[in-house]
């Protein structure tokens, strides 16, 4: 029996993306962000503010002096990493719930999140690609449909992994099968009803590679191939573990080696160390929630 | 008492009351080595096969690679007191994504790596939990020197090693 309906209506009661976040997002579509534009969508919420600063001042931007004020942190590193810090502090609430379908650990999806995007990060830099804050984002979005998703996986994970363990399918591949829904299907409309720029909603929707359409946008590619490499470094793996397709042609297109796979690992291992004060925004979940009433 | 080990990173204890254990292995490989007679036991966490990708990084950080964390691994354990033809030998990990061998196999890569030098060295693995799409966490007690891994999901289904 297909869950279908029972899903579709959980999402009647989706609450709203969070405001800042909300508007950092827009900003995104934006070739050019002013400073001021920026600090505007801030400036109401003290506890993002503090985060905000709490980022800035961490061992991953490798700054040499303390970052105080908002605008100190736009002048010293810019108006599209500012934007991946803000989403990034904006966006921690709608992760904040456990999702038991898929990460033992409380903060598991967020930690998960967190990691794909400094994933993709490093990709874009690896290959040189225009760093814009759209490809960060996607990355800390990419798994947004496992939020609502979680509670059905949760009911029939025997029925999902026993598709995967004597099928071969990939973890998405049997959710669809079992639930009739997959969670990036249902990251796609969760997207849809919060009015995500459509890069990104498109990213999210197939990040799995499952549709012909995944390949129109580099930005998907880049969020399949960095949530890939993520599952193989470890650490904050869920419940459907490695359990996904790697498809070589994503390698070529973007002309990467085994080695350059290695070195990119390599690199991610002390990236992921440095950006621990990410990880740490979920402790602070009063302060987060407090901001969001406002 | 638990001691953790991160990625690309090792702990040697003969302290009795300590649980070594290294979480979420995905394509790395854990390596758990243990001298039942002197209750000597280590516990490696590395990432990538060889060394020769980056030999700053493999001096600076030895546990990161196989060819340089293994050989450590055993070092470190006989400086306890472990001999090499008492030590029993046990690993996890290796993990691949799905689809074809030919890529993203950094996993197979790793366990190759860790055969290659077993080999060498006649050391010979007494148990060893490899392979497949799974995410393993792995324990050693240095009370008794037992290995097991926990697959990660809903059942927690343990393996002892």
């Amino acid at each position: 029996m297909s869950l279908v309906p029972q899903v579709l209506r959980s999402l009647k009661n989706l609450p709203p993306f969070p405001m800042v976040a909300q508007r950092a997002l827009i900003l995104l579509n934006k070739p050019e962000v002013s400073i001021q534009e920026l600090v505007d969508v801030v400036k109401f919420d003290p506890a993002v503010t503090a985060n905000i600063l709490r980022i800035s001042n961490s061992a991953y931007f490798g700054l040499r002096r303390e970052i105080h004020s908002l605008h100190q942190a736009l002048l010293l590193l810019g108006t599209q990493e500012l934007l991946k810090i803000v989403i990034a502090s904006g966006a921690t609430r709608v992760f904040s719930a456990p999702t038991p379908g898929y990460f033992t650990e409380r903060q598991g999806l967020w930690r998960h999140s967190v990691s794909c995007a400094l994933m993709v990060d490093l990709l874009i830099r690896e290959l040189s690609l225009p760093d814009q804050a759209t490809g960060f984002t996607a990355g800390l979005m990419h798994d947004i449909g496992k939020v609502v998703l979680s509670l059905f996986v949760e009911q029939k994970f025997h029925e999902i992994m026993n598709l995967v363990e004597q099928q071969g399918v990939s973890f998405q591949v049997a959710e669809k099968t079992v639930l009739g829904v997959d969670h990036a299907e249902m990251g796609g409309e969760m997207a849809r009803m919060w009015d995500f720029p459509d890069r990104l909603r498109l990213a999210i929707t197939y990040h799995h590679l499952d549709r012909p359409e995944a390949y129109t946008d580099d930005l998907t590619l880049l969020v399949y191939l960095a949530d890939i490499l993520v599952m193989m470094f470890g650490q904050d793996l869920g419940m459907d573990g490695l359990a996904y397709t790697g498809y070589p042609e994503v390698l070529r297109h973007f002309h990467l080696r085994e080695k350059n796979l290695q070195r990119i690992l390599m690199n991610f291992g002390s990236a992921w160390d440095e950006a621990q004060i990410f990880f740490g925004l979920m402790g602070n979940q009063d302060g987060v929630q407090r901001a969001n009433r406002g | 008492m638990q001691i953790v080990v991160g990625v690309a990173d090792m702990k040697i204890s003969n302290q009795s009351q300590q649980l070594v254990v290294t979480h979420a292995l995905g394509s790395c490989i854990g390596v758990a080595v243990y001298d039942p007679h002197v209750k000597v036991g280590g516990l490696l966490h590395y990432m990538l096969p060889e060394s020769s990708l980056d030999e700053e990084k493999g001096r600076q950080n030895p546990y990161m690679f196989a060819d340089t964390g293994i050989p450590q691994l055993f070092r470190e354990c006989y400086k306890l007191g472990a001999q090499k033809h008492r030590m029993l030998v046990k690993v996890a990990g290796g993990s691949q994504v799905l689809g074809g061998p030919e890529h993203f196999n950094i996993g197979r890569r790793n366990y190759a790596a860790l055969r290659k030098i077993f080999l060498k060295n006649n050391v010979l693995i007494d148990n060893e939990d490899v392979g497949g799409s799974k995410a393993r966490t792995m324990y050693l007690e240095i009370s008794n020197g037992r290995v097991w891994v926990k697959i990660i999901g809903q059942n927690q289904v343990i393996k002892d090693l």
